[in-house]
Order: structure tokens, then sequence, then C-alpha cells
């Protein structure tokens, strides 16, 4: 037996196959990063409408056989089947084996399949009594018609706002269960008063389950009507019931109320840091200032960035500045690991005043994965070198071109305004990347017979592979996948694409 | 007598600390002037003798500093509103001098440039602009990066065109500049006003002596370039 669980734990260890089905089935059942689980989120979605919809339309109606055959059979079979994966998926059996084996080993024991089995079990257990897992079983159960209605809860799994209000509640657990436990007091207390004192003699109250049931909608405050006191002795206890009852859920209320605004910001952050990791490519700006601004107006990365500001009133004006931003410290570990994702390409700019700061946070990036692409800003051509040992990918120091552009503007003004318009991308000086694809018009041409005087544009330069050719000369012939580096105005940029590309005559 | 050029700079922070320091490299005569006691202190200790602390709002204060028409003035406040308030009261108080101003926000740039500042090096615009090309564009931020920094070899060249020059009285369009390795980025032609016009626009133009041309290339072909244009002149 002892040998039989570990062989098998090997063998599933090793099995490329094994790994990747279940790696296949956790990324599209329980990977929120992964983007395409959403397709399987929304059919899920679909099949709980279905089953729902068919319960609601059959309790007037007679629905159609084969309504009846995909509902009972088809829907019931597929959420036996996404119990079992999810069940599966859930942890991992084989190492809980191989680690108990290997302790055996070490500390020269006998193997103990019992205890082994044991830990797989509690593992499993620990998703079996999940709120969701228990709605999911039950769900599945379809020898009651009605229970099947159960199925509905099974959307929490997919509507983020069920899920965050369950999270609020279940941050004031200890403070609900008592208030809970409280409500269940003075419900037994006054249904066992009401069924001693009219029990008898009120009509309505004909067990101890109607004094219980009127205790409750007195006490909350809901007052059907249906079951009323009829001596005074009752009245007296219906009224410290209701006084008692809307004391309690005034308090309830308000312990809801106050959760919510705690976790108003979090849940907030939580959701853009949620959409934006289900991005490919994307943006982390660290800080939020003029630059900041200035960036974003320059380039909004198609919306695919996030700013992490630690000053919350910073970060407020950023948010009625309208730009995607959530409070936190990113030179925190734990913050910027909430981007660690698999799926996409992530870039992080850290734009804050303090170069110890910046250096912090390029770090902390790079500790995270070294394949964060890190741009940092720093206050002097000293501190670069620090910034790459930290391991930044380029440094950004505007104190430097602010040196150069000053002593040009003194010393060559003429030059100051090319070179201006030229660092700052403005007027007839926009410099932008062609690149040559092999059905475009100008491949196997000479660079002296492409129209870039007519379309008004200056070739500034060529790259060929990993050559950059200033200013190629006008024999040279262009490959498909050069890059031309080029000079003018952007619509004339633009145009000469659209020329190449054979888009216009 | 000194040929060296003479800057006021307003404003003594940590982040101008940077630009008096390479001004001061440049041979300039840098007078730095202070509003703030801790400022003017730091500008002292750091060896610039001819700091004044004095009230910059108040221009019976800034008019006894004795800034001559041929002066350059930079104004590099912290604060973005006393910046801007001081390029005013010097642009009145001295109305053909050259001012620069540098900018650190979206929105003091255009207040500057009306407050009367001949210059506004738009800091954040360049970086912005950079940082973008890193994302969007790598060859040509390291063409960029090469204006910047002196460690590339491509760089600017400003040349004024001589009487009798090699390119005196030509059209612009005839010359090949290509021959010396060098690319023309545009032209100050004073027939046509004092605004600089890139190449892009295509127009023709006739250079004439006096005339600027600016153009990026190798450090070396524009010196070439600058050698043969000298001796054509002679």
């Amino acid at each position: 037996m002892e040998n039989f669980l570990v062989k098998i734990a090997f063998f599933l260890y090793r099995s490329k196959w094994y790994n990747q089905t279940k790696k296949f089935f956790y990324d599209y059942l329980e990977n929120k990063e992964n983007p395409s689980k959403h397709y399987v989120d929304l059919f899920f979605i679909f099949l709980i409408l279905f089953s729902v919809f068919d319960l609601v339309y059959s309790v007037k109606n007679k629905t159609p056989h084969w309504i009846v055959i995909v509902d009972y059979y088809l829907i019931t079979t597929i959420f036996i089947l996404e119990y079992i994966l999810r069940l599966w998926v859930h942890g991992n059996t084989h190492h809980i084996i191989i680690k108990e084996y290997e302790k055996s080993k070490f500390l020269q024991i006998d193997f103990s399949s019992k205890d082994t089995i044991k830990n797989i079990l509690l593992e499993k257990w620990q998703y079996i009594k999940s709120p969701i897992a228990i709605i999911d079983l039950v769900a599945i159960i379809p020898l009651y018609r009605e229970i099947r209605v159960i199925r509905i809860f099974k959307l929490t799994r997919y509507i983020r706002s069920v899920k965050q209000f369950l999270d609020v509640l279940k941050s004031k657990y200890f403070e609900l269960v008592t208030l809970a436990i409280l409500l269940l007091f003075v419900i037994g207390v006054s249904g066992i008063s009401m069924y001693i004192i009219e029990g008898n003699t009120n009509s309505k109250i004909n067990s101890l389950l109607d004094a219980f049931y009127w205790a409750l909608i007195t006490a909350t405050t809901v007052g059907y009507g249906d079951i009323s006191p009829v001596s005074d002795m009752g009245k007296i206890v219906s009224m410290i019931t209701a006084v008692v009852g809307l004391i309690i859920i005034a308090f309830g209320t308000s312990l809801m109320v106050s959760a919510f605004f705690e976790k108003l910001g979090e849940i907030k952050d939580n959701r853009i840091i949620e959409d934006i990791n289900k991005v490919d490519n994307f943006v982390i700006i660290c800080g939020y200032g003029q630059m900041t601004k200035m960036l974003l107006r320059e380039d909004n990365f198609n919306s695919k960035y996030i700013i992490i500001e630690k000053n919350s009133d910073v970060a407020k004006q950023g948010i009625k500045d309208g730009y995607n931003i959530i409070v936190d410290d990113a030179s925190k570990h734990n913050v910027l690991e909430k981007f660690k994702n698999s799926y996409s390409k992530i870039s992080l700019i850290c734009l804050g005043n303090d170069d110890i700061e910046n250096i912090y946070i390029t770090l902390n990036a790079k500790s995270i994965s070294k394949e964060i692409k890190v741009v940092a800003r720093a206050s002097s051509s000293m501190m670069e070198k620090k910034f790459k040992i930290a391991g930044a990918d380029n440094v950004i120091i505007p104190n430097i071109a602010a040196n150069t552009m000053l002593l040009t503007a003194i010393n060559n003004p003429i030059m100051y305004s090319a070179m201006h318009s030229l660092l700052a991308g403005k007027n007839a000086a926009y410099l932008d990347e062609i690149r040559v694809f092999g059905y475009d018009n100008i491949v196997d041409k000479k660079i002296g017979n492409i129209a870039f005087k007519e379309h008004k544009l200056l070739l500034i330069g060529l790259k060929r592979g990993d050559e950059f050719i200033f200013n190629p000369s006008k024999d040279m012939i262009l490959n498909s996948d050069d890059i031309l580096l080029v000079m003018g105005l952007k619509i004339s940029i633009e145009y000469f694409n659209k020329t190449i590309q054979g888009s216009l005559s | 007598m000194s040929l060296q050029k003479k800057v006021w700079m307003f404003g003594y922070s940590q982040e101008s600390k940077m630009i008096a320091a390479s001004l001061r490299d440049g041979n300039f005569a840098i007078n730095i002037v202070e509003s703030n006691e801790k400022n003017a202190n730091d500008a002292l200790l750091d060896g610039f003798k001819n700091t004044a602390l004095i009230d910059v709002t108040n221009d019976d204060e800034l008019e006894p500093l004795g800034i001559k028409t041929s002066d350059y003035i930079i104004c590099v406040m912290d604060d973005e509103h006393l910046n801007v308030f001081l390029t005013l009261s010097l642009r009145s108080m001295c109305p053909k001098n050259e001012i620069i101003s540098i900018s650190h926000s979206i929105y003091a740039t255009q207040k500057l440039k009306m407050a009367g500042a001949s210059k506004v090096i738009d800091l954040y615009q360049v970086s912005a602009n950079r940082i973008h090309s890193i994302f969007k564009k790598p060859i040509a931020t390291k063409v960029l990066d090469s204006f910047i920094s002196t460690s590339y070899e491509i760089s600017f060249g400003e040349f004024t065109v001589s009487k009798g020059s090699c390119l005196d009285g030509v059209i612009l369009e005839n010359f090949d500049f290509s021959q010396f390795n060098i690319i023309l980025i545009g032209v100050l032609d004073w027939e046509l006003g004092d605004e600089f016009i890139f190449a892009t626009t295509n127009i023709a133009h006739k250079l004439d002596a006096d005339d600027i041309i600016v153009c990026i290339g190798n450090n070396n072909d524009l010196q070439e370039f600058e050698k043969k244009l000298r001796m054509s002149s002679k």
C-alpha cells in the first residue's frame, strides 16, 4: 500500500501530461489572473440562469421536454464535473504524499499511509467546507426540484459585488456573531414568554414555532400583523421585544455600513488591480505628480496603466482628475506582489521625487520578477549608476535635460528651438519609427527613390538588425524588417505609413 | 576685459544646484539671487561668491542688482507662483534681456510665456516624451539621448552662413548635406522672420549671409563641415 501510494505520487509528479492537464483546469476554473477564464465564467453563468429560468417558468407553465432533459441531466452533469474538477485542482495530493515520504526517509521512520491519507483528506476538506463549495454541492443534488433554486447562489462565485459583500461581513465576523446570538436570545426569551402567556388564549399561537415566528417578526420590526398579542401581559412583552429588537437591528445595520465604509477604498483598489491584472501588457506608475500627469497626457498607454500613490489626499486629487489610481505604498513587497502575473508583461515607472524611495521601489519590483521593466526618475547623474545597479532598465534625469537645454539656450539660441522641439516631440520635429514590412511598397527600393521629401519627412537613420545607421546612403536598398527613424509632422508620418502600406494611392 | 557671459540665476534650490554647477563649468559668471536665507547660504557654501539675499517680490530690491541688457536671466524659483511673478517683474524691468524660465508643471509653462519668458524649459514635457519614447520608440530614444548626453556621438550643430561661403546664396533644396554625412534640421532665415523653420516644412529657402542653419550628425562630421564652411568663406 505504502509503496503503491509513493509510486503513484512520483509518477504523477513526473508526468508532464498530468501536470499540464491539472494546470489547464486550474487556469480555467480558479486562476483569476487568466484572462480566458472569463469565458468559462460566462458559460457557467449562462447555465445557472438557464436552470433557474426553467425552474421559474415551470411554476405556472409546462416546460418543453428537451429543456427538462437539458436542465435535469446535462446541466447537473456539468455541475457535478465542475465540482469534481474544482476539488481535484484544490491542492496537490501527490505533493503531500511525496512530502510525507521524504519526511519519513529523513527521520528514518516508517512511512505512514494513514497519516498521509488523513492529511490529503484534511486538505480536500478545507475546500469541501467552504461556503461556495457547499452551495456547489447542494446545487448538484437534483432530487428535490425546489432545492435547485440554490443554483442561483452559485452566481456568488462570479459576481464580484456579492463576494465583496461576503468579505465585508467576514471582516466583522465576531461582532455579527455576537449580535446574532443576542438576537436569538431575545427571540428565544420573547417567544417562550409569549407561548406561556398566550399559548392558551391566543388562537393564532398554536405552537412554540408560532411564538418564535411572532417574536422574530416583531423584533425585526417587520410586523406582518398576522399574529398579535391579545392580553395586557402579551402587549408588554411585544413592546419590550420591539424596542430591544430595534436596538439590535440598528446596531447591526450601522456595523455593516461602517464595515463597508472602512473597506470601500480597499474594494475599489482591489477591483482596479483585478482589472489591470487581466490585461496582457500594462504599466504601473509609482507616484502621482506633475510628471505623471504630463506622461499620461503624452501617452495614456491605452488606459492600460495603474498609478500607486501613498498619500491619500494626493490620490484623491488623482481620482478627481480621472486617473486609475490606488492608495498604497509601492515600496512594500506585498503591494507590488499583487501584480505578479504570469500572463502579463509589466512595466513600472518610478516618478517620485525621492531617489532613495525610487531605488527601493526598483529593487522591490526586480525582487518580485526580473521580467518587470523598470524606468526610474533620478535627481542627478550620480544617482544613475545606483539605479542601474538596482536593476533599472532606463533612468530619466530631468535635470540633465534641463542643463543641456539651458546651456544650449544661452550658447546656441537657434539650435535650442530645434532641440526643444525634438526633445519635447513638438511641431514639425516629431521623431517616429516606421517598421518596414515585407508587403510594403518600399521594400527592395533604394532610399534615394523613396518619397520622404514629398511627404515632408526627414530620414534620420535606419536600424537593420542590431545596427543603427545614421543618415543612410541614398543607394542603400530597404529590406523587410528594417526600421526607419523619421522626423516630421505626426500627420505626415501617418500619411507616409499608409502610403507605403498601399492603403492610399 | 572679461568675455564671460553673465548669468543671473534666481533661485538656488536642491534641483537648481545642478544647473548652477553646470553653468559654472560652462565658464559663465554666475550671480545667484535668493529670497530664502538657507538657500542663499547653501549657494555661498557651494562657492558662489556673488550671491544676493533679497526679497525678489520687491522691485526696489531687484533694481539695484544692476542687470545689464546683455546678461542672461534664469528663473528657477522653487515656488511656481513666485517664479511666474518674478519672470513678470524682471520682464517689466529688463524688456530686452533673454529670460529663461524652468517650468515644473503643465500649467506654469503657458503662464511663464505670458509673463514674458523668452524661453521656457518644460522639464516634465521633455521627460514625459522620453518615457513615451522608451516604451514606443526605442531607436528614437537613443537618438534623443544622444542630444542630451555628451557620451553619444550624434549631436546638434549650429552654423552661421558667412558672406561668400559655400552656403551664401544657395537654395537649400539644391544643397546636398549628405556629402558631409550630416542632416539639415532647420534654418533661421532672417528674410522670413526670426522663427526657426524646420526642414520638414519643405519651403524653398535661399540662404543669405547671417542666416543660421542647424544640423545633426556625428561630432566629427559636424566639425568637418564647420571647417569647410569657414574655409570656403576665406
